[in-house]
């Protein structure tokens, strides 16, 4: 097997797809670092005994040092973690006071565990102390001078003292250890431990001045490179300050740094001064990031502009070969570069989220909730003033702004960190050896050649570290082109190798370049006044420089130590000093601000809502690495957990509002918003869910979830909700909040399908579907069909009134005869409806505008709610009522014929029109019957509002199947004609076939056709969609279908009401046939309402013509009625009455009192003539009347039609 | 910079340093690719597990109609009537 370089197999992998289409809005959460991080731990030094030098004693020293380091920082988070378990220790109760002693010894036990770590710090304390001392004296000796302690050497020892200021403050700020130490005392009165204050090392520190001017030095210089460096320079500080009496103008000029505040621990801040406090407004802008935001925001996209664009530049050096030497350099210094400024900046960021946090830790907030009661605010726990009320909304977004710019520019520095590494090497090498090979070179040639002393020592370093053969990688004919033009000018030349130097040369080009320049013994201290400005300056850029080197060959363990921001939720000094065992999630920074991006609605600030669970993501980190608390990460997951659970509820409820608001506003009238003044209310800010719709894995303490899941899951069942809520308002209300269901559901369908563009979610058809409860196959009726048809029995039939002019029900203003049962209207919140207050109240009220009536745009909206579906079904429900109606009105007018008097004539002209009235009144009195009468008129009524009902549901599904025609017709070839029948364009196959066929011909004939068979297939499928839709062509009327219908079911008992006369001529007299019924209880029902005056004729509308005159005219009995109905024979003898005082110009005082009545009458034969006219449109009854009368001249009994009730059974069965 | 002893052999010193600066570039080297391999499996299973993700979600959609197809069939096999003519 052949071998495959490294770099070869490496770069095989990038041929792999690996596109993510989704977005980067988390901060980097996987870290792997294959080196131990040298600034962490530099390998221990172990290549210093290698190289044999005199450094030996000075690395050892380190290593100490720096384990003191390690271990005092365990400690001190063991002190920070402490909890007290003081609170945990059982009491005994009384009856078990005997077994007191056992109590004390378990607790003694416990407590001592707890203890013995307390002691083990103590003992640390003590041993870090006597090293510092002996450090410190070992090199104020004055023959240690020379080499003194190098910086590195000097890090560790602040580093030391920081640990040991930071232990004290920990022990005195929190409580709990003296609380538990006292208990522990009391249990057992043992060994007083004392806590050995650093003072104990005074006496031996009488040369802190070197590390004082070095800490300050570094400060001014703004030397650390690294936030935590800068912090902890600041801590050391004072207590240098303190311990070094001896210097007291030093001290006061300490004094006067502007950083009173300094975070020590996560929620524990130092004030190592309180004199400034005066200068608060002038640090209030210092520290708060709100002042400092624009600059951030500028800063940053100017990086990531610059980083991007180094980052490109490398790579098209990377994809060339052979690529210049020199623009090679350039283009890796530049990366360089970037990388040191983006650290920079980082730094710099999280610097300033410390300080703020100090800030305000140093300033709880002192009117907490000005709207809050005063009682309240004294109730609040101490870290809710600090944290919870102690962030405005500006200062909130801000900080979200800030964190996700640390986030983000962190997640792209460590994306890119394979890929620039080698460059970063390479740079760091070059550097290196540009000072070791040419800088000294010259300088030893010039400067140092006196001093054979000094010489010698730099001519080692030299021989140690430098990479003279470098070049020889290169191929030959190249290097020595290069060579020919540089090697005068430019001193040795190099080709920079991609490996960076050990701990060892870093530690001796420290002291080199200038290690203890700075000090009176350093290494050019003794003649320092002889060293040429201009090598000065070389050796300290080069110092300078050498700063960062570190940093940098540590690059993602330096990233994720910018980056982290676990800080924010660390509070265990204040859950100590509150006493409770944990705050309510409000108080939690990190979810304060997913909060306030959730809140506050800002369509800039969305993206940024899972940069705030990155602090969980730090937070938990540290608590594992760092704090190795156990405890501490499982409250973090336990809040993590919860926080999730709540963000994801609350994001799905902000999408789910936005799509809402979105459709709702779309779906307004544009022109009506156009003429608004306020339009803008009503159109929606666009926000941009769509990347957070696309984060298929959030990585969260180590889980990664799947966020898009959840939200489709949410989003499925929300949809369901919301038709489920709006079901139950519809039938909270009646028939007319038709409009308004549509209305809202076309909303939420259109919201749906918007969302869908986003996000998959499950049809809404299907949805709907589920939710009316419409799934079977088998069955027609809906939930919504049922609905409508139980209001209509209940409500709108009894009930409602119709008005023939206006073509409208509206609903009786008489109190209905059975109150109707209705549940209460549900409420829900705003998103249930159009999503904002402002869209719900324009949708109502446009909705109001329908909610008072039924007519024309409630039976559009039924037949598109209901569809072909169930819309059948409800039609033959109607059918059946009225058949039902029709049976149950037989007894009556069969008991309303008996009463009739045995015979009737026609009405006298004599006696005018109140002598006819009198007349028919005597007639008319229907006995103990007349209570019939009012049974009798709703009966009809009711059919007369069904069949109109049927009419408007006509003239909708002609106006739908028109549209239909228009859309299929030239698929189908069809033309309409002339009498409204179809003509076929041609004899041959429709469009629609054509086309598919020849297609299909077309493409088979292809050899190269793959698979003819599918196009076989769909052009049958063409055929089978013709036969589809030219069967669905000519759809019957709806009306005429009833009106057969009734007709049929009238069959039954046309015996009865339409007896035949025995002599074979029309029976006047004695006639008890439906129309005289009929006729009867017109005029008692107009005398009625004329008495009832003022305009109150609408007790039973207008369908009571229709359903009269629809069963008159189908019992073939309409030319009886017009002859024979009383009120026209009143209107008839009226008429003449009329004349005749016209004629005899009498004072017209005898037709008075009947103006009214004779109104209404003409109003009734009006709206009488307008159905008939109407049904012999829609049901000609005209030919099968004419062969009712025998060639002979002998009428016949009237003919039986071929349509029984039984012919109707292909429209489904209710209740099936 | 005092030393006990000083170099006394430069040029060998010399040269172990050289060799050593080669050894390293060659584990920096190795290092540099084992990293960048590790970062090709993370991107790797990012990916896969985006592209699963998608794949469970159209399962997720295939399952629920199949499930509402098997509703709609029990409903009309529960009726045979209805289909023997």
């Amino acid at each position: 097997m052949a071998a495959v370089p490294v770099e070869e197999a490496i770069a095989a992998l990038s041929t792999f797809s690996l596109e993510d289409e989704q977005p980067e809005v988390q901060g980097p959460a996987v870290l792997v670092s294959t080196e131990r991080g040298s600034t962490i731990s530099p390998i221990e030094y172990s290549d210093v005994s290698a190289y044999r030098l005199s450094l030996t004693e000075d690395t050892k020293a380190l290593n100490q040092l720096n384990t003191l380091i390690q271990d005092g920082k365990e400690m001190a988070s063991v002190l920070y973690t402490y909890r007290s378990c003081v609170k945990a220790l059982p009491q005994l109760p009384e009856s078990m006071k005997h077994s007191q002693a056992d109590l004390y010894l378990e607790t003694y036990q416990v407590l001592d565990l707890e203890m013995s770590r307390l002691r083990e710090i103590q003992r640390w304390q003590a041993s870090a102390a006597t090293k510092l001392a002996a450090d410190m004296q070992r090199f104020s000796r004055p023959e240690r001078r020379i080499n003194g302690p190098t910086i590195t050497h000097l890090w560790s020892m602040l580093k030391l003292l920081d640990v040991l200021v930071q232990l004290d403050h920990l022990k005195n700020a929190k409580a709990s250890i003296p609380n538990d130490f006292s208990w522990y005392k009391r249990t057992f009165t043992q060994v007083s431990i004392q806590w050995p204050d650093t003072d104990s090392m005074r006496e031996e520190l009488d040369d802190l001045q070197v590390l004082i001017v070095f800490a300050v030095e570094s400060l001014e210089l703004d030397f650390a490179l690294l936030f935590p460096e800068r912090h902890m320079l600041l801590r050391v500080l004072p207590v240098l300050v303190v311990m070094a009496t001896s210097s007291e103008k030093d001290s006061e000029s300490l004094y006067k740094r502007n950083d009173p505040v300094i975070p020590a621990f996560p929620d524990l801040h130092l004030s190592p001064t309180a004199i400034l406090k005066e200068l608060s407004n002038y640090f209030q802008k210092h520290y708060l990031i709100v002042n400092h935001i624009g600059a951030i925001r500028a800063e940053h996209d100017d990086f990531a502009i610059r980083f991007a664009s180094a980052m490109n530049q490398l790579l098209l050096l990377k994809s060339t070969d052979g690529a210049d030497v020199e623009w090679c350099k350039e283009v890796k210094g530049n990366m360089y570069d970037m990388v040191v400024e983006g650290f920079q900046l980082l730094s710099r960021w999280t610097a300033r989220v410390w300080e703020q946090c100090a800030w305000k830790f140093s300033r709880p907030c002192k009117d907490v909730g000005p709207s809050d009661s005063q009682e309240l605010s004294s109730s609040y726990s101490d870290y809710e003033k600090v944290v919870r009320y102690n962030y405005s909304a500006e200062e909130r977004k801000a900080l979200v702004e800030l964190v996700s710019y640390i986030k983000s520019v962190g997640s792209t520095m460590q994306r890119s960190d394979t890929l620039i590494a080698d460059a970063l090497w390479e740079t760091i090498h070059a550097e290196v050896q540009d000072f070791v090979q040419n800088t000294l070179a010259t300088m030893l040639r010039t400067t140092f050649k006196k001093k054979k002393d000094l010489s010698r020592i730099l001519s080692d370093m030299r021989t140690l570290s430098a990479d003279w053969m470098a070049n020889t990688n290169k191929s030959d004919s190249e290097f020595q082109s290069l060579q020919h033009g540089g090697d005068e000018s430019r001193g040795n030349f190099f080709y920079p190798r991609p490996v960076a130097p050990t701990a060892a040369q870093f530690l001796i080009y420290e002291v080199v370049s200038g290690g203890n320049l700075r000090k009176p013994g350093g290494l050019f201290g003794n003649s320092g006044s002889e060293i040429p400005v201009n090598d000065l300056k070389q050796l300290e850029t080069f110092f300078y420089k050498l700063s960062f080197f570190l940093h940098i060959l540590d690059y993602s363990a330096t990233i994720a130590t910018l980056t982290d921001l676990g800080f924010l939720w660390f509070r265990e000094f204040y859950l100590e000093s509150s006493r409770v065992i944990q705050f309510p999630i409000e108080c939690s920074l990190p979810w304060m601000l997913v909060d306030h991006v959730l809140e506050s609605q800002s369509a800039g600030l969305l993206e940024s809502v899972l940069m705030p669970f990155d602090i969980y993501n730090d937070s938990a980190q540290h608590a594992l690495v760092v704090l190795k608390q156990r405890f501490l990460y499982d409250e973090i997951e336990a809040e993590v957990d919860h926080c999730f659970d709540i963000f994801v509820t609350k994001l799905c409820e902000a999408i789910f509002t936005y799509y809402k608001s979105w459709s709702a506003s779309e779906l307004l009238d544009p022109s009506f918003l156009f003429a608004l003044d306020n339009g803008e209310k009503y159109s929606i800010q666009p926000m941009r869910f769509t990347s957070l719709l696309k984060m298929t894995r959030v990585k969260l303490l180590g889980r990664t979830i799947d966020l898009r899941s959840l939200i489709a899951e949410r989003m499925n069942k929300v949809f369901r909700e919301n038709l489920e809520f709006l079901f139950d308002r519809f039938e909270s209300q009646d028939l007319c909040a038709i409009v308004e269901l549509e209305k809202l559901i076309d909303i939420i369908k259109h919201s749906h399908e918007l969302l869908s563009k986003d996000l998959s979610i499950d049809p809404f058809s299907l949805m709907l579907n589920e939710m009316q409860e419409n799934i079977s196959l088998v069955s027609f009726s809906s939930r919504l069909a049922s609905q409508i048809w139980s209001e209509m029995q209940s409500d709108f039939l009894p009930n409602f009134i119709l008005c023939n002019t206006t073509q409208r029900f509206i609903r009786s203003s008489k109190v209905p005869l059975v109150p109707v049962q209705k549940p209460s209207v549900p409420h829900a919140k705003p998103n249930f409806y159009c999503g904002t207050q402002d869209l719900n109240s324009a949708h109502q009220s446009f909705a109001r505008l329908h909610s008072g009536f039924f007519g024309i745009s409630h039976m559009i909206s039924l037949v598109k709610l209901l569809g072909s579906r169930s819309l059948p079904w409800l039609i033959r429900a109607l059918l059946d009522h009225i058949s039902n109606k029709i049976a149950t009105l037989e007894p009556m007018i069969t008991g309303l014929q008996e009463t009739l008097p045995k015979s009737i004539g026609l009405l006298p002209f004599d006696g005018g029109v109140t002598g006819c009235m009198r007349l028919v009144k005597e007639q008319l009195s229907w006995g103990t019957k007349s209570e019939l009468k009012a049974e009798v008129l709703r009966g009809i009524k009711e059919i007369g509002s069904v069949l109109y009902w049927m009419g408007l549901l006509d003239i909708v599904l002609r106006e739908l199947d028109t549209t239909h025609f228009m859309q299929t017709a030239p698929w189908l070839g069809l033309l309409p004609g002339a009498d409204g029948q179809m003509l076929s364009q041609n004899a041959g196959e429709s469009p629609v076939v054509n086309l598919f066929k020849s297609a299909t011909a077309a493409i088979v004939s292809n050899p190269r056709c793959p698979n003819p068979t599918s196009f076989y297939t769909m052009s049958k499928q063409a055929e089978a969609a013709d036969l589809l839709y030219k069967a669905n062509l000519n759809t019957g009327s709806v009306l005429e279908y009833a009106l057969a219908f009734t007709s049929a079911a009238l069959d039954k008992y046309c015996s009865k009401w339409s007896a035949a006369p025995k002599t074979g001529f029309i029976d006047i007299t004695t006639s008890k046939d439906f129309y005289r019924i009929y006729s009867g209880l017109q005029i008692g029902y107009l005398e009625q309402s004329v008495q009832l005056q003022p305009n109150n004729h609408d007790m039973l509308g207008d369908s009571v013509a229709w359903g009269g005159c629809t069963i008159i005219y189908l019992l073939g009995q309409q030319l009886h009625f017009e002859l024979f109905d009383f009120s026209y024979q009143i209107l008839n003898v009226a008429e003449v009455e009329a004349a005749s005082i016209m004629q005899t110009h009498k004072s017209p005082h005898s037709g008075q009192g009947w103006d009214s009545m004779l109104e209404a009458m003409k109003k009734v034969r009006r709206l009488n003539n307008h159905v008939f006219s109407m049904l012999k449109a829609r049901c000609p009854l005209e030919d099968k009347m004419a062969c009712a009368i025998k060639q002979s001249g002998a009428p016949l009994p009237r003919i039986k039609f071929e349509n029984t009730v039984s012919a109707f059974e292909t429209l489904p069965q209710k209740g099936t | 910079m005092a030393r006990a002893g000083g170099i006394t052999n430069a040029v060998n010193v010399g040269i172990a340093v050289q060799a050593d600066w080669e050894n390293r570039e060659f584990i920096s080297h190795i290092s540099l690719n084992v990293r960048r391999l590790f970062e090709f499996l993370l991107q790797f299973e990012a990916t896969t597990k985006s592209k699963l993700a998608s794949l469970n979600e159209k399962l997720d959609t295939l399952e629920r109609r199949l499930e509402l197809l098997e509703v709609q069939v029990g409903t009309a096999s529960a009726n045979p009537s209805l289909f023997s003519t």
